[in-house]
């Protein structure tokens, strides 16, 4: 019998604010376990969350044989690979300085704003193991700061946020990014005119649901991806990469999917300037529908692989919005919530907070509006590039630009 | 028992899960999961700052509790503090579920009974299907310094029916599910399956792209618990107001925020995802009626945000799980029942929009809905399916804009999914109402 195992860890402290001070201190240090054995073409699994010993585990999971699951596929082995990408995060008391350093700027320079939410210290890690000599591990700890604003006397809920993410963080960096963006929040702005408006969007919320959808394999396979029959076709705009990625430096997530795949560079493109070059397959899809496997499990720390969505993320393939833009205003999203795309891939979404940009200074607060477009011209002919972030919002952070239709 | 440190307001909650979740993809089984676990949330306040912890560690809880308490500063007069005393102090134990226990039902009747439906799928233009069979069950304990020892116990189950469709060219995604109580709830529900089966075939077949525009609306009972939920739930949680004096005076009791008529109730007695009898802070369930025939008649509370805004509390401190803190959460939240008949409303819409199903919800100043399903009304009747991204309207005018409530009426839970807020998603809420008209609202 063959056996895996998956052990992971989540230490972490948050700083609760409310009203613009401290509410409350949160620590958690929770361990979530899975195992599962392989025999006779048939996988059983079992897991828990808290310490609990190997061989309850094993026990488990060798009871839910029972259950006659087939997984008749070779484990991933003779794989070691550990990496640590922060050994040395902040500590709690650090933090909570941070966030007195931080809260009380906000308080003093910019009182026309109330602020709650949190700051975190996430120490994460990921040990996955097999009789087979599958040994991957993967270490991390990141700050996260999210303080959502909300304007005294305004009506809304929220009227904003300010948000930083990465594994070192700098107070200095982050209150002269604040003060730019509270440039924004304070000053209003006019949309330009135009039908058609350059937009830029923060990192691939927006996007990733329509594309992980798409590049499916078994959706694909099955007929009702929208990219259907169209493999090795160029549907996209010739600077446009899209890949699975497992880079933990941008991601902070591990380097491996939930069957041991790992990947060159952690990265393998599914888009490949603008070409339609491969679906994503775990190693059950990459068998029944015969495609060459790719890797993209994920799963519950105590579940089996399935193939829903991997992280997917794109190439810097721009460098400068000032000079792409030749002196066209443009648009910053900071939340458009609640869109969506039709099956067709039309897409509409409303915009609830945005800042009018000239090059990438902020300029001021838009009115909300309502934007349009579809998939094929949001990264085809529309499609302005994907940036490096030029505001101090996050490690790795991206802005992905295309012209939109505003009404 | 524990040991409270003094000088210091405690609580902890303790949870017991036990969950399913069976799954197969088209008619192969994919995975079959049944699992228990424990943890823990413990919380210590000093009167100036609270300090929390997450464990599955529930051998070590006076440990934890007293390494929490060793970070507060002992107050003398932690009992006089307004939010201390504001507590409720209930002792009760009301194990609801102990009859007709999801955790007692052998698995391979679930397993059996999902089985049973996947016939239900061998349609021509299903492509590819995955079914779910999903329980959860959890037995809550809340114990407090202040006296507090509540026992209880919640429960769900539900089907759901994952469909990707094509016809000719043109492709969807679609489901059928069904959420109950009890084990038996999903024993009879064919018919409701097949009926949602055989609408999303028609949807693929039939669907055309909206023209966008303004429209008069209606909405199913599931939309509009959604639409309660988006457009008027999450500003009736009272914890938005905390920082901003104004808030008090904008949102006053009394003041008119909807149509004459409209009732909009949140309820956490009400069996399901949102029934929570006592909230995670020990505080027992009220029904709070938010708005009354248009008017602003309540909001929803923790024992923090009642205290600060010298209001009762209404048990909605509700937690995602045990690794996190209670805050404001809806339990189950709908517009309460109107006196027309459906038919009657439909008949007097020339020009009009019918969302019967969603993909998801949001809510800002601007709140959204994603349909999944809705379809074209004219000269009074439900027409061409039509597929649409977004609808969306405005918070401070669309309850205005309500004009006409059914007397036909609904309460549901989702299966799967749930309400999000910051960090805390998903966490499972109740909805509905009546099939809901509005005046005006921008489709894309």
């Amino acid at each position: 019998m063959k056996k895996e195992w998956l052990v992971i860890k989540e230490k972490e402290t948050t700083v609760k604010v409310k009203t613009a001070k401290v509410e409350a201190v949160r620590s958690k240090d929770i361990v979530k376990k899975g195992y599962r054995v392989y025999k006779d073409g048939k996988i059983g699994i079992s897991g828990a969350i808290g310490d609990v010993p190997m061989a309850q585990l094993e026990k488990d999971a060798t009871e839910n044989l029972m259950t006659d699951i087939a997984y008749p596929y070779a484990l991933t082995g003779d794989k070691k690979d550990h990496r640590n990408y922060n050994a040395s995060p902040m500590d709690a008391k650090t933090l909570l300085e941070e966030t007195e350093a931080i809260l009380a700027f906000f308080r003093e320079s910019y009182p026309e704003f109330d602020y709650s939410e949190h700051l975190s210290v996430i120490e994460h890690s990921a040990w996955m193991q097999n009789t087979e000599g599958l040994d991957l591990k993967y270490e991390d700890a990141y700050f996260e700061l999210a303080l959502i604003l909300k304007e005294i006397g305004g009506p809304n809920v929220f009227d904003g946020f300010l948000s930083y993410f990465g594994r070192s963080f700098d107070r200095a960096k982050f209150i002269e990014q604040s003060k730019a963006f509270m440039k924004g929040y304070l000053g209003k702005a006019d949309l330009p005119e135009g039908d058609k408006l350059p937009v830029f969007f923060i990192g691939e919320d927006s996007f990733n649901g329509i594309f992980s959808r798409s590049l499916n394999g078994e959706i694909y396979s099955t007929g009702s991806s929208l990219f259907k029959g169209k493999l090795g076709e160029t549907l996209f705009n010739e600077k446009l990469t899209l890949s699975i990625w497992k880079n933990p430096v941008q991601n902070f997530a591990p380097f491996f999917d939930r069957e041991g795949m790992t990947y060159e560079n952690d990265k393998l493109p599914l888009i490949q300037k603008g070409k339609f070059v491969s679906v994503f397959a775990d190693k059950r899809t990459s068998d029944l529908y015969s495609l060459p496997y790719t890797g993209g499990a994920t799963g519950d720390y105590d579940g089996l692989p399935v193939l829903t969505a991997p992280t997917l993320g794109f190439d810097v393939d721009t460098e400068d919005i000032t000079q792409v833009l030749e002196g066209q205003k443009s648009i910053l999203v900071v939340i458009s919530s609640g869109g969506d795309f039709t099956t067709d891939g039309d897409y509409a979404t409303p915009v609830q907070v945005s800042f009018l940009l000239e090059g990438t200074e902020i300029i001021g607060k838009l009115p909300e509006f309502n934007m349009r477009s579809n998939l094929y011209d949001m990264f085809g002919k529309d499609y302005i590039g994907t940036f490096e972030s030029p505001y101090y919002i996050g490690e790795g952070a991206q802005l992905h630009g295309m012209w939109m239709k505003i009404n | 028992m524990y040991h409270f440190p003094e000088g210091l307001y405690t609580d902890l909650r303790i949870e017991t899960l036990f969950d399913t979740k069976i799954t197969f993809k088209k008619e192969k089984l994919q995975e079959q999961k049944v699992r228990t676990n424990k943890g823990a949330f413990i919380r210590v306040f000093d009167g100036n700052r609270w300090y929390y912890s997450a464990t599955t560690e529930l051998e070590a809880l006076q440990e934890k509790i007293d390494e929490l308490a060793s970070l507060a500063t002992p107050n003398a007069s932690i009992l006089e503090h307004p939010i201390v005393k504001k507590f409720e102090v209930n002792v009760d134990t009301c194990l609801k579920f102990e009859e007709g226990d999801l955790s007692k039902i052998d698995v391979m009747a679930k397993q059996e009974l999902l089985r049973g439906y996947l016939d239900l799928l061998e349609r021509e233009e299903i492509v590819h299907h995955s079914s779910f069979y999903v329980d959860n069950r959890i037995t809550k304990e809340i114990i407090s310094s202040k006296g507090t020892h509540v026992i209880y116990d919640r429960q769900t189950c539900g089907i759901r029916l994952n469909m990707e469709l094509v016809s000719g060219d043109k492709k969807d995604s679609s489901r059928a599910s069904k959420a109950g109580i009890y084990f038996e709830d999903l024993k009879a529900i064919r018919s409701e399956l097949q009926d949602e089966v055989d609408k999303s075939i028609a949807f693929v077949k039939e669907a055309v792209p909206v023209v966008p525009g303004d429209y008069v609306v209606l909405m199913s009972p599931l939309t509009t618990g959604v639409f309660t939920h988006e457009s008027f739930g999450h500003k009736s949680e009272s914890d938005f107001m905390l920082g901003d004096p104004n808030m008090k005076k904008e949102w006053a009791i009394g003041k008119q925020v909807g149509s004459p008529g409209l009732t909009i109730i949140d309820d956490g007695h009400v069996l399901g995802n949102g029934y929570t009898p006592y909230d995670d802070e020990g505080n027992k369930a009220e029904k709070t009626y938010i708005v009354t025939d248009g008017k602003l008649t309540g909001r929803l509370q923790s024992t923090v945000t009642g205290t600060h805004l010298e209001e009762g509390l209404t048990g909605n401190a509700r937690a995602m799980n045990f690794e996190f803190e209670p805050i404001v959460r809806m339990t189950t939240t709908y517009i309460e029942k109107g006196n027309r008949p459906l038919k009657e409303i439909v008949a007097e819409i020339e020009k009009g929009i019918y969302i019967e199903d969603i993909k998801h919800g949001s809510g800002m100043s601007t709140f959204t809905i994603a349909p999944s399903r809705a379809y074209m009304i004219e000269n009074g009747k439900i027409t061409t399916p039509v597929k649409i991204s977004v609808v969306t309207g405005n918070v401070f005018e669309t309850l205005g804009e309500v004009d006409a409530l059914s007397e036909e009426f609904e309460l549901l839970s989702f299966v799967g999914g749930g309400c999000g807020k910051m960090e805390q998603w998903p966490l499972p809420v109740g909805f509905g109402g009546p099939y809901t008209r509005v005046k005006k609202l921008t489709v894309q």
